[in-house]
């Protein structure tokens, strides 16, 4: 059983736990003020944010296409100009692929609503799609959108939204497959990543359920979801213990009355938001809700948010910033904007997590594995980058999926950051005077936790050596320091 | 505990333990050591000297010691059109447009011969320093991209899930307290390969930038992120740490699954610390010594070559190429990459004999899967099994090892295997990294005459 934190506890550690784990962190003022509203209101306003969608507007090419006409007009070309014309396309995908990362990016970090957001982060890698083989990028944002319209609504119409999903449909091979043929793709991974887990079915289960999402299709005039009944196998199927003539959507309900699917992703979703390798016990009151409720999702992560456990020191700083979350809240409590496209995409791509190019269908394997000393070492320099001490050596990026085949370095170049934090926001002149107390702020806004006696009296002196009121090359520099270190990656 | 702490900084009685225990006690200890050592260094110096004591095999780490380098060719690279039965009517059948012309073949017998692109590696063959490894796979073969990577690099049975890597358990078993450097990965990522009980290896691809860039480039910011970035000392941090954790020791293996995150991060961020000086300083006093294709996988052995020549203390560097998965328009993808597989080894092996360090250099490829063996409606190929392995070196046996699968006998429409990976990887490690293989490895698989 979950134990509900009381609102006696709920202090400033928590309130930034919240705000970083629920969202992307905030500035000192922001921890402040969320504190200020007390436990119940916070977790509410948190819970409900606002649609803000007006404020991030489509990208322009975020449009279907005509997919029929298209192939039609590509059948009278000659070769030569069919080739040009389908590179032509290519290259056009791919300036949209960079701006469609862009896009969710700059939403991630000026939304007034991060915990959608944030939960759209989540669905992405559970319900991992990339772009490397679904190409089109219209499509790529449409099933981002989709992820987010349920976001925090209910998990059943979720899973059924995503199984009609046009990019999930080409990622997953569904509409490829036939009466006689079915294609045991997305079947397959239905069960064992989005839904059951790996033990819970058997190979028979998946032979079946294939044939049940028989005639999934896609529309070609305008890329939407198209049901071709003369291409769905209408037999008996026996599938988990139950046999009928089942559709997809019926497997789905089948999978969903399985206990095992709610204790998969109530799992999924605490190791996300809170800790790994949760107690059984927890994981079971958590799957217990998550049934009770038809697998209404925000009432779930609202138990979550107010519980002992989530605040617990297994919760608190246990957890590595993941890519995004490190590009996003850096820039938030630097008070700076994101660094342009390219320097963006450069930073996700060295640090191992590009949005709408997860690895493979298990999506990222996160926690640990986000770190190597490559990656460390790049945090470390773009942190510099970041507040501006120095310029970042970058490669120059054409395509969102995959790596360029080219060399590493040949055709990097050097980018200065002409976006630096202002110093007057991020470090008050109130608390500049006494170096303790400047360390002790910076600690605060950048770890949202106090240092070790120790580390703190590290920096105390560094300050201290550069005399009384140091100059903003030393607080840049004291910046960058105390963003390269262990305790920076910690959320 | 602490005074047994003090003999066992002071005295260092292995090489190996040399470097790891050489910087502790040098810039991060000073001279007083022994009474505020934070306990998960206790517990990995207990640790070194218990493996070191009781390990049956040393660990090499010197100047003469073997290296592997293992290639991976990821995308699942197509064995047919890389050795070709061109000798096989069944081939041209069933590969009607994207097989390779008899008369463009480079023959190695009679029967099979290699892509027009190996020239470079026929060369290599007939000096003796290659050996191709035919029909390699194992039982029940998964065509999983994800899965049968995962098969390849945890050596396991294709119907069990094995949490650490093949060459993680080496590193565990033969190199335990050794440099992290012992393993090294060209790239961002560490490959699954190395995961370990005992986790260790390093990961970079630009050395330039594989270092901490000081943006003042004063000596007292040096000092704190030096500082900041080694496990502190602070007597806090010892009672936090709590003594309890000191029965696990003899367990040794056992610690680093334990460690807190933020024990995880420190110790990364002392191996990137350790590993960046020493990369970067070869990185500057060795170029290349020969010129190398401006390829991703040309850079990579360029570097792998360098790394070589000035002496890093690596048993394993692992560099891949991708693009192998060539679902559709195979031939001038597959043409490319045979090109600059070729262009690159040819380079490597040039450097590593200009070097003087063919004879200690192994160079060891392989791919997820092969592919099918017929050509799909999209003049490309779909997932298959068994493919062919490179072993390249001055030390190699050189030859065609394993028989070439029947094309009569096709299971499920691919190549039967006729050698097991695992073979291959047991010579490598029994013969060249004299390492135990059937402890690394769970069983005894049957050698090969590769070494």
């Amino acid at each position: 059983m979950l134990t509900p934190l009381h609102a006696r506890q709920w202090d400033l550690q928590k309130a930034a736990h919240l705000l970083n784990r629920a969202g992307f962190g905030g500035t000192p003022d922001e921890i402040k003020a969320f504190c200020d509203m007390g436990f119940d209101k916070a977790v509410r306003s948190v819970l409900e944010g606002p649609d803000d969608s007006v404020q991030f507007p489509k990208p322009a090419w975020a449009q279907p296409q005509n997919l029929l006409e298209m192939r039609q007009q590509n059948a009278t070309l000659p070769p030569d100009q069919k080739k040009q014309m389908q590179q032509q396309l290519q290259r056009q995908y791919r300036q949209e692929d960079i701006d469609l990362v862009n896009w969710w990016m700059q939403r991630m970090r000026y939304t007034t609503n991060p915990f959608r957001e944030k939960m759209t982060l989540f669905w992405h890698g559970h319900f991992a799609t990339s772009v490397e083989k679904v190409r089109e990028s219209y499509l790529m944002w449409l099933q981002n959108e989709t992820l987010r319209e349920h976001a925090y609504g209910n998990f059943g119409l979720m899973v059924k939204a995503i199984s009609r999903d046009p990019a999930m449909l080409i990622w997953l091979d569904t509409r490829q497959s036939q009466i006689n043929h079915p294609n045991e793709n997305f079947a397959r991974e239905v069960m064992e990543l989005f839904t059951l887990g790996i033990g819970n079915y058997t190979e028979n289960d998946v032979q079946q359920a294939a044939r049940a999402f028989t005639g999934y299709r896609m529309n070609p005039q305008d890329e939407t979801f198209r049901y071709a009944p003369l291409q769905h196998d209408e037999g008996q199927k026996t599938f988990l213990g139950r046999t009928g003539a089942f559709t997809g959507d019926d497997v789905m309900d089948i999978i969903l009355e399985q206990p095992a699917c709610a204790a998969f992703i109530a799992r999924k979703l605490w190791t996300f938001y809170a800790y790994d390798q949760p107690d059984p016990d927890l994981v079971r009151a958590l799957a217990a809700e998550f049934r009770g409720t038809a697998y209404e999702i925000r009432p779930l992560m609202n138990t979550i948010f107010r519980s002992e456990e989530f605040y617990s020191p297994d919760a608190v700083r246990t957890q590595i910033k993941s890519p995004v979350q490190w590009v996003v809240q850096t820039s938030k409590i630097l008070g700076t904007g994101l660094p342009g496209p390219q320097v963006t995409l450069n930073a996700l791509r060295q640090l191992g997590q590009v949005p709408f190019a997860p690895p493979n269908v298990k999506g990222w394997d996160g926690g640990r594995s986000w770190i190597t000393t490559s990656t460390l070492l790049y945090r470390y320099n773009m942190a510099n980058f970041a507040v501006g001490t120095g310029p970042l050596q970058v490669d120059r990026i054409r395509r969102v999926a995959n790596t360029d085949n080219k060399g590493p370095g040949q055709n990097s170049f050097q980018v200065q950051n002409f976006q630096v934090p202002d110093l007057n926001v991020v470090i008050p002149g109130q608390v500049r005077g006494d170096p303790h107390r400047l360390i002790a702020y910076l600690c605060f806004r950048l770890y949202q936790d106090p240092l070790t006696a120790h580390d703190t009296a590290t920096f105390v002196k560094y300050v201290t050596d550069h005399g009384p009121n140091p100059d903003e090359t030393t607080l840049r520099q004291l910046l960058h320091l105390m963003m390269s270190t262990p305790q920076y990656q910690l959320t | 505990m602490s005074e047994h702490d003090d003999d066992h900084v002071i005295e260092p009685h292995t090489s190996t333990l040399h470097t790891r225990r050489e910087f502790l006690r040098t810039s991060m200890l000073g001279a007083a050591v022994s009474f505020t050592l934070p306990v998960f260094l206790q517990k990995t110096f207990f640790t070194l000297d218990a493996m070191a004591a009781d390990s049956a095999i040393q660990t090499a780490t010197g100047k003469d010691s073997s290296i592997l380098v293992v290639l991976q060719l990821a995308g699942g690279n197509d064995g047919m059109n890389t050795v070709i039965p061109y000798a096989d009517d069944a081939y041209y059948k069933a590969r009607p447009v994207i097989g390779i012309p008899k008369n463009t073949v480079i023959p190695l017998n009679d029967y099979v011969g290699l892509n027009p692109k190996l020239v470079g590696l026929k060369g290599l063959y007939d000096q003796g320093h290659l050996s191709i490894v035919q029909g390699v796979g194992y039982p029940n073969p998964n065509r999983s991209h994800f899965r049968s990577t995962e098969i390849w690099q945890t050596a396991s049975d294709a119907d069990v899930s094995l949490p650490d890597g093949w060459l993680g358990r080496y590193f565990d078993s033969c190199c335990k307290g050794a440099d992290p450097t012992v393993g090294v990965a060209i790239g961002n990522q560490v490959p699954q390969s190395f995961a370990a009980e005992e986790p260790t290896g390093v990961s970079f691809s630009r050395p330039e930038q594989y270092r901490w860039v000081d943006g003042d480039n004063s000596g007292a910011s040096q000092n704190v992120y030096r500082e900041m970035n080694e496990p502190e000392m602070d007597p806090a941090m010892l009672d936090a740490n709590d003594g309890g954790s000191v029965d696990s020791i003899p367990g040794a293996a056992a610690v680093s699954r334990h460690e807190s995150t933020l024990e995880f991060l420190q110790r990364t961020a002392l191996d990137a610390q350790m590993s960046s000086d020493k990369i970067l300083s070869i990185a500057k006093k060795y170029p290349a010594s020969v010129s190398y294709p401006r390829t991703a996988l040309g850079d990579s052995l360029s570097l792998v070559g360098r790394m070589i020549a000035g002496g890093l203390a690596t048993r394993v560097y692992y560099v891949s190429q991708g693009g192998y998965d060539t679902h559709t328009n195979e031939t001038p993808t597959h043409t490319r990459l045979m090109g600059e597989l070729n262009d690159a080894l040819v380079a490597f092996a040039q450097d590593m004999t200009a070097q003087g360090n063919f004879g200690r250099v192994m160079v060891m490829s392989f791919s997820e899967f092969g592919r099918r063996v017929t050509q799909n409606a999209s003049n490309g190929t779909d997932h298959g099994a068994a493919a062919p392995m490179f072993v390249m070196g001055g030390g190699v046996k050189a030859g065609l090892l394993g028989k070439y699968p029947s094309l009569d006998a096709l299971n499920a429409g691919d190549l039967a295997y006729n050698v097991d990976f695992r073979s291959v990887y047991a010579t490598v490690l029994d013969k060249w990294l004299r390492a135990p293989s059937k402890e690394v490895l769970g069983r005894q698989f049957p050698l090969m005459g590769l070494v």
